[in-house]
């Protein structure tokens, strides 16, 4: 399991520029987001997205599991709780980095 | 692994907060280097001024707008000519500099009729172009010159004009970004709305962060007519003042450069509800990303494959042969900001290139978190490099190229280690599915001409067994 959790957040720190935004509120958005609608697309099931950011979530979503798929071929053996397990494991790391632990002093600024 | 103190720093030791090599099993929990803040006394920072950052940057791009600098000549001619983007205006914006050549006594008895004079004369002499950005600088900052007054009055005289004006003087911030970041919110702020675009497709975006570096705006927006895409404003690379009006109408803000035009990317999601797609442009498997992205978004899927798939087919084997040829090669990357994350995984992935020291001028700690999170282990992380830390770099890291931009690129090269510009190119474009072979070709040029091994070579002692070996 845990192997498993550092190949996709090593995937997610090296690729995707979402985990990054400016503040502390609009990172927790993206990465709950993105995690939730990549989590559904790993189920098989099919997101419905009705507002333009959800629709933004869901392109990177869509790229994320598309790359997890064909780098980790271990997902295919992955039953539904242990896909939800590891996306949820997977958020947690994000946050933890980018957010709760990160070092950046932007994160909380009052403008924007 | 700490962070580190360079023996050259050992007389400002503050210079240990800004330089981190990365070690196994480190991340930016521990370690994240102190950027964005004030050049410590005594360093040669290769940073420029706020002033540079709003106007060589961001504004000077239009090419349809007067830049007028109110201040001394030196911050207009500084800021002319030192960056390559051309446009499909006839290069208008490269061509002119203007300036209200500020003298002592316009210092000391002020210089708001001096602003207006010259803004009127610039109009006169250009009748076509009725747009116009003032920018204070240093001196007339200090003197408190109200910029703001004077564009009203010469609009209320002149109602077919409009001017914008950036209060963003050199000494307002700790280096360029400041400068990104006062005209990013002024424009939002003030501009935006003010015009309603012509919508003439279906899907619309604005492009953001790319500033046309010898043509990648041009390159870029060939995809985008392929795909059906509409780019309502393109901030700022051959973009019209107007243009920009209008911002507000797209349904999209894709960014490229996150650390010069986030800002707005950010208020157009704030205050018009525009969603933010953030994408890399340079590099082939970057590229197809974001079009994959940006397609996604519109539901035009098919659209996206299929230019993706003509562009590998025209490309991706000139890629391959240069990465053939630069796999393992050593690269440094000294330049602003963005392009340290930008690069660092597009060169690895795309060319087989391995980044051994990165420089930035003006990110900030966000810039830092992509980089290290992107970057390989046992390279050093550097904000605000001075002279001495490079030479020292170079000792420690051995690189075969430096991306950089010409002053510290004329200094490596005394070296004898090759340089490319980093900032404004050598060949460009450097963006999208061309550009990045460009890039390539011009890193295999650098690397693979001889000349670099015979400037070292002393050809007093042997001549002949100087060049021999070199053709």
């Amino acid at each position: 399991m845990s192997e498993k959790i550092d190949a996709l957040y090593g995937y997610v720190q090296e690729r995707c520029l979402w985990q990054f935004a400016s503040r502390v509120w609009d990172r927790k958005a993206n990465i709950e987001g993105t995690i939730a609608l990549g989590t559904a697309l790993l189920l098989g099931e099919t997101p419905t997205v009705t507002t333009p950011a959800e629709r933004c979530y869901l392109v990177d979503a869509k790229v994320m599991v598309s790359d997890f798929r064909s780098r980790f071929p271990w997902l295919r053996d992955c039953s539904p709780e242990e896909i939800k397990a590891l996306m949820a494991e997977l958020q947690a790391k994000l946050t933890d980095i980018a957010i709760t632990k990160s070092q950046n002093h932007e994160l909380t600024h009052e403008l924007y | 692994m700490p962070m580190i103190l360079l023996k050259c720093d050992k007389d400002i030791p503050e210079r240990e907060k800004h330089i981190y090599l990365k070690a196994p099993d480190e991340d930016t929990r521990e370690y994240l280097p102190l950027s964005n803040a004030a050049t410590i006394p005594g360093t040669l920072s290769e940073r420029g001024c706020a002033f540079c950052g709003a106007k060589l940057v961001i504004g000077g791009v239009l090419k349809d707008t007067i830049q007028m600098i109110h201040g001394p000549i030196g911050c207009a001619y500084d800021t002319w000519h030192t960056k390559r983007y051309p446009s499909d205006n006839g290069h208008f914006q490269m061509k002119y500099v203007w300036s209200t050549d500020m003298k002592e006594s316009h210092i000391v008895f002020g210089g708001d009729k001096r602003l207006e004079k010259s803004m009127h004369e610039a109009f006169d002499e250009m009748p076509n172009i009725k747009r116009m950005i003032v920018y204070t600088t240093c001196p007339t900052a200090l003197i408190g010159d109200d910029v703001k007054a004077v564009a009203k009055r010469v609009m209320e005289k002149r109602p077919d004009v409009d001017v914008f004006t950036v209060e963003c003087p050199g000494f307002s911030g700790v280096s360029q970004s400041k400068g990104h970041h006062v005209l990013n919110i002024g424009w939002v702020n003030e501009k935006v709305g003010g015009v309603e675009p012509k919508i003439t497709k279906q899907y619309t975006m604005n492009f953001i962060g790319d500033y046309n570096i010898q043509g990648d705006t041009q390159l870029l927006q060939t995809y985008w007519d392929r795909l059906g895409i509409q780019v309502i404003g393109h901030f700022t690379g051959n973009a019209n003042y107007d243009d920009l009006r209008g911002m507000h109408r797209a349904q999209l803000n894709v960014v490229n450069c996150a650390r010069s035009a986030g800002y707005i990317a950010n208020e157009l999601k704030k205050q018009y509800g525009i969603p933010r797609l953030d994408i890399d442009s340079w590099g082939f498997n970057y590229m197809a990303e974001g079009i994959r992205k940006i397609c996604g978004f519109f539901g035009i899927e098919d659209r996206g494959e299929a230019l993706i798939a003509d562009e590998y087919a025209k490309w991706k084997s000139k890629l391959d042969w240069y990465k053939e040829r630069l796999a393992g090669t050593r690269m440094a990357i000294w330049t602003g900001g963005p392009r340290l994350w930008h690069w660092t995984k597009s060169v690895e992935d795309d060319l087989g290139v391995k980044v051994v020291a990165m420089s930035s001028k003006f990110g900030h700690e966000e810039d830092f978190e992509k980089v290290i999170a992107r970057g390989q282990e046992g390279t050093y992380y550097i904000d605000d490099g001075n002279e001495l830390e490079f030479f020292e770099i170079i000792e420690l890291v051995k690189p075969d190229v430096i991306f950089t931009g010409p002053r510290v690129g004329e200094l490596v090269k005394k070296l004898h280690i090759p340089y490319v510009n980093g900032h404004a190119y050598h060949n460009g474009p450097y963006m999208g599915f061309e550009g990045f072979v460009n890039l390539a070709r011009d890193m295999y040029n650098a690397v693979s001409n001889p000349l670099r091994r015979l400037a070292g070579v002393d050809i007093r002692q042997s001549p002949a067994a100087a060049t021999k070996g070199a053709a």
